[in-house]
């Protein structure tokens, strides 16, 4: 049977011991704080399991990447198939494997965003996108707000709020960081030098912030005048999280390239992507293999993809997520009303929910006694006091109501 | 249904997904490959070779995807594992610790030398490329870096800030600042800016994109030396020269100098995941820094479940079949090979440099590649050229390469050398002239006049379609054989 979760025989704590070695034992301990000292052994659903055989109701889906549930079965007997078809492939070529999930990612994503550049992990495809904007517009300058977070390597490194960046010297010149929500901060920052506004619609390390869907039309309108393009990663709030298949939707506002994570394959294979207009496209056309991945457009990852979007689109999950999120975030807001002296506050849309907590020290408390009682949650990133709940979007009502439970002895317990 | 690729592909079908193609990602990508006859849909993909689904003809794969393919293409072992592995696993989660997580990483360093004890856990090569630069300019509180020209660690804003050749770059600048470029194999030129303010210098063993140049043993010598002295750390590209790819399983083992930083990516996926890692010396400041920030580097996709089963089935292939045995006997006869083309061709041809089974054949004049690609192409060699060094062709072969395989392949390279003095005997006289050279060279030139060339051929395909049955003698291929005999002359008197 698939979804059997096998048992390991390995002593977790020889496991600890090994992985202190070799990674560091800070991180081991980072881990021990906020209750997750247990070796992950896959997960199926909904859930996660231990190497003991515990399971946990999965509400941290890798920072939003399981939007499927773990393990989707359907992805993954299309992916063991494919496995004897075909490979990675040589880069550089077109295959036929690209071409098709280019075809289905334009027809899956809203509007006129239909060319696509493929990367691999978080972070990848907003290098791509600085490079292209930059490229493209033949400007050297970024515009960003606060309190992003967007990858590790060096463009996104610039743009994001990321505690210890400044420890690696140099990164890339010309990022004008302006407030989150401040529409004359932006008008005065952006200038015909600007080759990019860049920004998360929904900050979901940053105690998911976002502004009122004016802030963003003004900026597209600011955009538009100046030449800049419009780029909004959508890393988190994608496939399905917000209620919509991306959060732009309930924005009425389109950006020029838009930054897809993981969930786009389910979680079974690293590959992200950025999706562009093709007005931006003519750089490509006129630099061919200007920027390459060897491993973006793998040809296994892309059927891996095609068979995730068929599932988005067999089931919406979207649905699922705009329902069950408005009762969750009825039950946390009560919650919060209760426990007003630990939570500050309760913010999010759809699936992906926000609890902010009095201290940072509290929050790695939740986790720790959320997991005691069944539940896996993590910590924002940005916000170091917030606290995510980020479950797969096929969650049932039952589930739900359990996490709750279980958040509410927390609380009570922290 | 996901989408399978068919066995087959008309002609039609093709022109579907090159426009398909060209509409959603690059038109431009779809033109330059045509021109050199590299536009294969490559199906079969087994060991050495594939094959195209238009034609059906059979390829040696010769580029391997930059050696992403160490272990051959669809191993069965790899494949098995990664099979079982998703019966339980996915990618995990990011951040917490997993079994596989920890036994890989525990396996990677064991199989590095020396103090080469500590790991993390990365996705790609340039992923891992800043994830060792940011290693060393943490502990060293440090900015700069030195290196190499035409270098290629990939191409996002660390690597392609490091990287040696400004077409890269120019159009994306300003790009971080303190990268010292300096040619390989050239001591006094690094020790012209090493100071303590440089905190890594960083190279490929042998330069891959760069043109296959290897570094020699006294500038690895030197290297360590010069950083022992300035407390700089040594750090070693090792994603196209690890997996067995040099005769060894990593390059620096051939030097005997332990770099204090190592990073490794493409074959790590075994052709059918994705993974990479960096692997430093269990050394300070290094570890007091990563224990200090153990989040420095966190690579979302970097170390999956999946990706590190299927890197743990690949290490235990390299290392049981011992395979960079196989790559020194096969890398010795494939260069004897080359070498004597080279010899019988001395007037196009300039070296022919390698490094185990990383090949390197270099041409006088940088418009022959392209001709190259393209004649190899007709023989069923699948080669392409080096991204910093175009006038570079090179060979990586999966690492379990047979001799008659590369005796195979050397026959077509000989082939393909035939056919190009056809077009060279118009080119070499007219690239002479320093004008008409520049015009050769010029790469937009290059791809209208393949492509013009192309859709001829493709033209005069349609109208007479090629038959199965045995073909009668023509007078025009009794005529193209006529040419070929005079290009040969032709030759000899470019020669004298």
């Amino acid at each position: 049977m698939a979804n059997v979760i096998t048992k390991s025989a390995a002593k977790p704590n020889d496991v600890f011991q090994e992985a202190r070695k070799v990674f560091s034992a800070s991180y081991v301990e980072m881990l021990r704080e906020k209750g997750h000292d247990f070796l992950e052994q896959g997960g199926a659903g909904s859930f996660l399991s231990d190497s003991e055989g515990t399971r946990y109701l999965d509400c941290y889906t890798s920072a939003g990447t399981f939007n499927l549930g773990r393990r989707n079965e359907s992805i993954k007997v299309s992916f063991k198939k494919a496995l004897y078809e075909t490979d990675q492939g040589n880069i550089v070529m077109p295959s036929d494997y690209k071409s098709m999930l280019a075809r289905r990612l334009s027809e899956f994503v809203p509007g006129n965003l239909d060319c696509v550049f493929y990367g691999v992990t978080r972070g990848d495809s907003m290098e791509a996108a600085c490079k292209l904007a930059r490229g493209f517009t033949a400007r050297p300058e970024f515009v960003t707000v606060e309190g992003g977070l967007y990858g590790e390597d060096s463009f996104a490194l610039s743009l994001s709020e990321r505690s210890g960046k400044e420890q690696f010297g140099g990164l890339i010149p010309g990022v004008k960081t302006v407030p989150f929500g401040d529409v004359d901060a932006a008008r005065k920052a952006i200038t015909s030098r600007t080759a990019a506004f860049i920004m998360e619609p929904i900050q979901a390390e940053n105690h998911c912030r976002m502004a009122d869907s004016g802030y963003y039309r003004q900026i597209r309108s600011l955009c538009d005048a100046s030449g800049a393009k419009l780029v909004f990663d959508e890393t988190q709030s994608g496939f399905g999280r917000t209620g919509t298949k991306f959060f732009f939707e309930q924005l009425g506002v389109m950006p020029d390239i838009l930054i897809i994570g993981e969930a786009m394959t389910g979680g079974m294979f690293p590959m992200t992507a950025m999706v562009f207009t093709a007005e931006l496209k003519h750089f490509f056309d006129i630099h061919p293999l200007i920027h390459v991945c060897t491993f973006g457009g793998h040809d296994l990852g892309c059927v891996v993809a095609m068979a995730a979007l068929d599932e988005y689109d067999r089931l919406g999950p979207w649905d699922n997520a705009a329902d069950l999120g408005v009762g969750l975030m009825k039950d946390l807001s009560a919650l919060a009303a209760k426990h007003a002296g630990k939570i500050v506050s309760v913010a999010g849309k759809g699936l992906l929910v926000s609890i902010k907590l009095a201290t940072e020290d509290l929050a790695k408390k939740f986790c720790s006694s959320a997991r005691q009682g069944g539940v896996l949650v993590n910590t924002g990133r940005v916000d170091t006091t917030t606290v995510l709940i980020r479950p797969s979007l096929l969650i049932g009502t039952e589930e739900i109501g359990r996490m709750v439970i279980v958040i509410t002895k927390t609380l009570e317990e922290i | 249904m996901a989408y399978k690729g068919s066995e087959r592909m008309s002609i039609e079908e093709r022109d579907y997904m090159q426009y398909l193609f060209g509409k959603h990602i690059s038109q431009g990508q779809v033109t330059y490959l045509r021109t050199a006859h590299m536009d294969v849909y490559e199906r079969n993909r087994k060991g050495a070779t594939f094959t195209d689904a238009v034609s059906g003809k059979r390829f040696y794969d010769c580029f391997s995807s930059a050696g992403s393919f160490n272990c051959g293409r669809g191993n069965e072992a790899v494949i098995d594992a990664l099979s079982d592995a998703l019966d339980t696993y996915d990618m995990g989660s990011h951040l917490l610790l997993s079994e596989n997580k920890v036994r890989f990483a525990v396996k990677l360093a064991s199989l590095c030398p020396g103090d080469l004890n500590k790991v993390v856990l990365c996705a790609t090569g340039s992923d891992a490329c800043a994830a060792a630069l940011k290693l060393a300019k943490g502990a060293t509180g440090r900015n700069d870096v030195i290196n190499m020209l035409r270098g290629y660690h990939g191409l996002q804003g660390f690597s392609l800030s490091a990287n040696g050749k400004d077409y890269y770059k120019e159009l994306f600048v300003p790009l971080m600042p303190g990268f010292h470029v300096v040619p390989i194999n050239d001591l006094e030129a690094v020790r012209r800016v090493a100071s303590r303010n440089i905190a890594a210098i960083l190279l490929e063993p042998t330069l891959g994109e760069g043109g296959i140049h290897p570094a020699t043993q006294e500038y690895m010598n030197g290297l360590r030396q010069i950083c022992d002295e300035h407390g700089i750390m040594l750090i070693f590209d090792e994603v196209q020269t690890g997996f067995g790819r040099t005769g060894a399983l990593w390059a620096m083992e051939q030097y005997g100098v332990i770099p204090d930083i190592m990073f490794t990516a493409k074959s790590a996926g075994g052709g059918v995941y994705v993974n990479g890692a960096v692997v430093y010396r269990e050394i300070e400041p290094l570890v007091s820094y990563v224990e200090a920030n153990p989040l420095f580097h966190t690579s979302h996709s970097g170390g999956t479940d999946l990706g590190c089963v299927v890197t743990g089935a690949v290490l235990d292939y390299i290392v049981e079949n011992k395979v960079w045995e196989n790559v020194a006997t096969a890398g010795r006869r494939f260069k004897e090979g080359l070498k004597q083309i080279a010899r019988e061709n001395s007037d196009i041809v300039k070296e022919v440099r390698s490094f185990g089974l990383m090949i390197g054949i270099e041409y006088k004049y940088e418009f022959i590649a392209a001709i190259m690609s393209d004649c190899l192409a007709k023989q069923g060699l699948w080669a392409v050229f080096s991204a910093n060094s175009p006038q570079v062709m090179r060979f990586q072969l999966t690492t379990a390469i047979s001799q008659e395989d590369v005796d195979g392949i050397l026959s077509g390279i000989r082939a393909a050398v035939k056919e190009m003095r056809i077009y060279l005997m118009l080119l070499l006289p007219l690239a002479k002239v320093p004008m008409i050279r520049k015009v050769l060279q010029n790469t937009k030139y290059q791809i209208k006049a393949g492509n013009w060339m192309r859709n001829l051929e493709e033209f005069g395909n349609r109208l007479f379609p090629r038959r199965a049955a045995p073909r009668r003698p023509r007078p025009l291929r009794a005529a193209f054989q006529r040419l070929r005999m005079r290009a040969g002359s032709t030759a000899s008197i470019v020669r004298k």
